[in-house]
């Protein structure tokens, strides 16, 4: 043995060197030129009909097994009312199903019910269900159902087992009451026989179908779980235990590390042609190796790839890369107001008390801001440039691009423009008296901004230090501070009796309703931005008030209108939209692409050979 | 000794109490709470975790909540993680507890069988070529980062050659019995050389020196004198004395082994003790973190009583009264 060491020593050293010499190959990949055939996100859609045309002939086939990848493993919590993270809806998308679905054009289309209509001032919908809808364990999917779903998340016990989906119970009738305990009648959502279920919302509803897409869970098999103790049950976190009605049943797991999806033979709308799926947790680091040869046949979101990898994975040949805008964007917030340290204290949001942020108090400066922050160089415009390698676009409007209410024309596009914006800054009497290269405020006193931002997302992380060299050019001097990580970043950008000024976090938008108040309401607590503009807040209101709000050309018009007040009041400045890149290989076929989701029907996957 | 052991255990007990204050302050201590730490999501209001915090007594002063932490202990229950929900630290623990032991044993074992020969080889033909060699092989094991060593061998063994799989501890969980075996150990060679590869280089300059040294001894030379055949002066007399260094090392080889090694578990997605660790201090899942750390100090003082014991066995004028 000992004489083979230096053997074992010379193999080390090819190992090391081969593994640099490939590293250096694809790098070289890196650098060529963009593949024709590459697809952009305008014709994805083009493309994806033409390839289903040319395999029409051989026709779908029945059989085989695919495996899907994702970079993290669900905390095991497998119940659509509990559940939190993206990695759990990986699996839940397949198993569990609501009544109403979104399409391609994000409108709502029957699902679990087959149609529903509202009474007159929208207060009431009633669903009428599909008949015959079976769970996986055989029995009948049934009104009692969707009842149980809301009854159990609108239960007193509901939060403090871990629950976070109140939203969507909040507005139904006598929430309060059955919430806090005060009546056992749940009035919210009521059934009429087997397949007639109605819900019954406080005040007029201007997008009730929002709130009936919850997915719906199995009446017969929790009824007997006390609502506190569900997460604990083995109905919640188990293969084979855990029901739904979907295509695929959760049949087998190898915890954190497989979760494998079964067909079911009895699905609604035809018995799946796979024979099953199987997520695989794959680090990060080796998911493209895998994916080349064939051990991984497709990635989506949360992930994807990463956008400095899209033109490696483009030249493998045998994978579709689909790229399409992300619903939601990366910011640069203004601090507009501070809060005080008793409201901190007591956790109050009282726009009354709030301390308006002198450095940061005029629009006009905001706006001057926005022009000196190159955002267009952030995301890049093509491979090796930017952040983004170009896989994204800035954006002006805080509403998701694919909504409808989504108003381009009507934000102002901040375009990048050192000189305006120094001119702008001049104007207002932001000039550089020291001599020492940054600007002082109209009083002559120093004005310096502080930039907070978190970690962990990466290309967010670096593009904080180009921000401050962008509006250091513009003779903006910016304190950059030390990154955070988000567990304690977020507690510092809600607690603000502090110096904050700038700072960054993105939002991960809702593909159903885009009333963003959630976000930019003055009392929102994710109002980061202490924004208080009585017109914003009265325009919101507007556009969900009964009865004009039920006419969506209606809201349409007055989101437009507060996309303009919002790109002009400025609380923040909007930096991109990321692309979301999914890829799978090839030899699927039948998978539809949504805006949101690639795993809508997927009892029409089939693998071609 | 039975005495000496029994008292050494009796000590573990105020320690482990002084530990759990000490992290439990510092954990404490630490800026965010489970909460604050979650993905942002517009849907889900602040006053859900509000409430969820109030649930959770983690509005209440910190030395409330370490008695309400420490009387659940005392009750047997290390409590329920915060964020895998419904779940008992126990269950977490026990999950992940098989891999890392799987794991650190077999890398444990590589670091061995290619450290202590190279090191006694190397001690006795020092500064020849093959000396020189193992230690630039042993140094650029130490050198090369984990990840990146763990990134070449997938690539090579895995990617382009097919030997071995890439990801994960086992491929079913319907195998059994042997074929289990088998299917576990092909998992494990890659993160195991990944982990063992690296540590071997201090092992061996140890093996190295020690045997250097105890082979420039008196007693050593008075052996060779009496005629004694070198292998019996290498395998009687020097490795026995130049075993406790390593025994030293191999007993605080224990906490590190249980507590699991992150970098290599995530690049080969082999769930162990040390993800979940790291995972719980990032999310402030202060009962997981808690619980680690107390089997990370009991592993440690064991390791180290067990070393304890071991030098008076390997040398018999080490006594413990």
């Amino acid at each position: 043995m000992l004489k083979q060491l230096p053997h074992r020593f010379a193999l080390l050293l090819v190992v090391l060197m081969v593994g640099i010499v490939l590293a250096a190959c694809n790098n070289d990949g890196d650098a060529e030129p963009a593949d024709a055939t590459e697809a952009k996100p305008e014709d994805v859609t083009k493309t994806e009909p033409a390839e289903e045309d040319a395999t029409e002939e051989a026709g779908p086939k029945k059989g085989g097994t695919i495996v899907g990848a994702m970079y993290s493993a669900p905390t095991g919590m497998f119940n659509p009312i509990f559940y939190e993270e993206a990695y759990e809806s990986n699996i839940l998308d397949f198993t569990h199903e609501g009544l109403v679905t979104q399409n391609e054009k994000l409108e709502f289309v029957a699902s679990l019910a087959e149609k529903w209509e509202t009474n007159e001032d929208q207060t009431e919908i009633t669903f009428f269900l599909r008949e015959g809808v079976k769970w996986h364990d055989g029995e009948d999917f049934t009104a009692e159902d969707v009842v149980y779903t809301y009854q159990a998340m609108s239960d007193p016990d509901y939060e403090m087992a871990g629950g976070v989906r109140v939203n969507y119970v909040a507005p139904l009738l006598g929430y309060e009451a059955y919430q806090s305990g005060e009546t056992d009648e749940f009035a919210g959502v009521v059934a009429d026989g087997d397949y007639k279920v109605t819900f019954k919302f406080t005040e007029p509803n201007v997008s009730p179908l929002y709130y009936a897409s919850f997915p719906i869970i199995p009446k017969h098999v929790f009824k007997d779980i006390a609502v506190k103790d569900i997460t604990e049950a083995a109905e919640s976190k188990e293969p084979g235990k855990v029901i739904g009605t979907g295509p695929f049943k959760f049949a087998d797991m190898i915890e954190r590390e497989q979760y494998i999806l079964e067909r079911n033979e009895d699905y609604w709308q035809g018995a799946p042609l796979l024979d099953s799926v199987v997520w695989k947790v794959i680090a990060q680091s080796v998911m493209i190796g895998l994916l080349e040869k064939g051990e991984i046949d497709f990635v989506a979101s949360p992930g994807g790839i990463a956008p400095a990898d899209h033109d490696i994975v483009a030249d493998f040949g045998n994978i579709n890369i689909i790229e399409q805008a992300d619903f939601g964007y990366q910011l640069m917030g203004f601090k507009l107001n501070h809060r005080t340290t008793a409201d901190v204290d007591s956790g109050a949001v009282t726009p009354e008390n709030w301390i308006p942020n002198k450095k940061l108090s005029d629009p006009k400066v905001r706006q001057a801001i926005a022009h000196a922050v190159n955002r267009q160089g952030l995301v890049g415009t093509g491979h090796g440039e930017g952040l983004l390698h170009g896989r994204g676009q800035p954006i002006n409007s805080p509403i998701a691009q694919q909504m409808w209410a989504y108003d381009e024309s009507a934000a102002t596009n901040y375009e990048y423009d050192v000189d305006k914006a120094g001119k702008l800054l001049d104007e207002l009497g932001y000039k550089d008296v020291t001599g020492d290269g940054f600007r002082e405020d109209p009083e002559g006193k120093e004005w310096i901004l502080n930039l907070d931002y978190p970690t962990g997302n990466e290309l967010r992380e670096r593009s904080a230090p180009i921000i401050q060299s962008d509006l250091e050019k513009a003779g903006i001097k910016v304190n950059l501070r030390q990154p955070a990580e988000m567990s304690v970043y977020v507690p510092g950008l809600t607690n603000d009796n502090t110096d904050w000024d700038l700072y960054l976090i993105g939002w991960s938008l809702s593909s159903t309703d885009p009333d963003p108040s959630g976000l930019w309401a003055t009392r929102a607590g994710y109002n980061f931005s202490r924004w208080n503009n009585p017109k914003s807040e009265e325009l919101m209101q507007k556009a969900v008030k009964a009865p004009e709000a039920f006419d969506q050309d209606y809201r349409k018009q007055v989101y437009a209108e507060w996309q303009k007040l919002y790109s002009e009041d400025l609380p923040a400045l909007l930096l991109y939209a990321q692309n979301s890149l999914w890829a799978y290989n090839d030899r699927i076929q039948g998978i539809k692409i949504l805006p949101s989701t690639m795993y809508q029907d997927s009892h029409e996957w089939w693998i071609e050979e | 000794m039975y005495q000496y052991i029994i008292r050494r255990f009796l000590i573990f007990i105020p320690m482990l109490i002084a530990l759990s204050i000490i992290v439990f302050g510092l954990a404490k201590a630490a800026p965010g709470d489970p909460f604050s730490g979650k993905i942002l999501d517009p849907e889900v209001g602040m006053e859900v975790y509000e409430k969820q915090r109030a649930e959770l007594g983690l509005d209440k002063p910190v030395p409330v909540q370490y008695v309400r932490w420490a009387s659940k202990i005392a009750q047997g229950s290390f409590g329920e993680s915060i964020t895998y929900k419904g779940r008992s630290v126990e269950s977490l623990i026990k999950e992940r507890f098989l891999n890392t032991v799987y794991l650190g044993l077999f890398a444990l074992f590589i670091t061995l069988i290619v450290a202590l020969p190279i090191g006694i080889y190397s001690a006795r033909r020092p500064y020849s070529l093959i000396d020189y060699g193992t230690t630039t092989f042993g140094f650029f094991g130490l050198a090369v980062p984990n990840f990146f060593f763990g990134l070449v061998v997938i690539y090579l063994f895995s990617i382009k050659l097919g030997w071995f799989p890439a990801q994960g501890t086992i491929s079913s969980t319907k195998l059994t019995g042997i074929a289990e075996f088998k299917d576990r150990i092909h998992h494990l060679v890659l993160p195991g050389l990944t982990l063992g590869l690296a540590s071997t280089a201090s092992y061996m300059r140890y093996m190295r020196s020690e045997v250097m040294d105890v082979l420039g001894s008196d007693f050593i030379r008075t052996a060779k004198a009496k005629g004694m055949s070198a292998n019996n002066v290498l395998y009687k007399h020097t490795l026995r004395n130049a075993m406790i260094p390593i025994i030293t090392l191999l007993g605080m080889e224990l906490g590190p082994l249980l507590g699991g090694a992150i970098i290599t578990e995530q690049v080969f997605n082999f769930p162990g003790i040390g993800t979940l660790f790291i995972g719980s201090v990032i999310n402030r899942d202060y009962p997981v973190v808690m619980a680690i750390t107390l089997l990370l100090g009991v592993a440690i003082l064991v390791g180290n009583l067990l070393a304890d014991i071991f030098y008076s066995v390997v040398d018999p004028r080490i006594r413990y009264d």
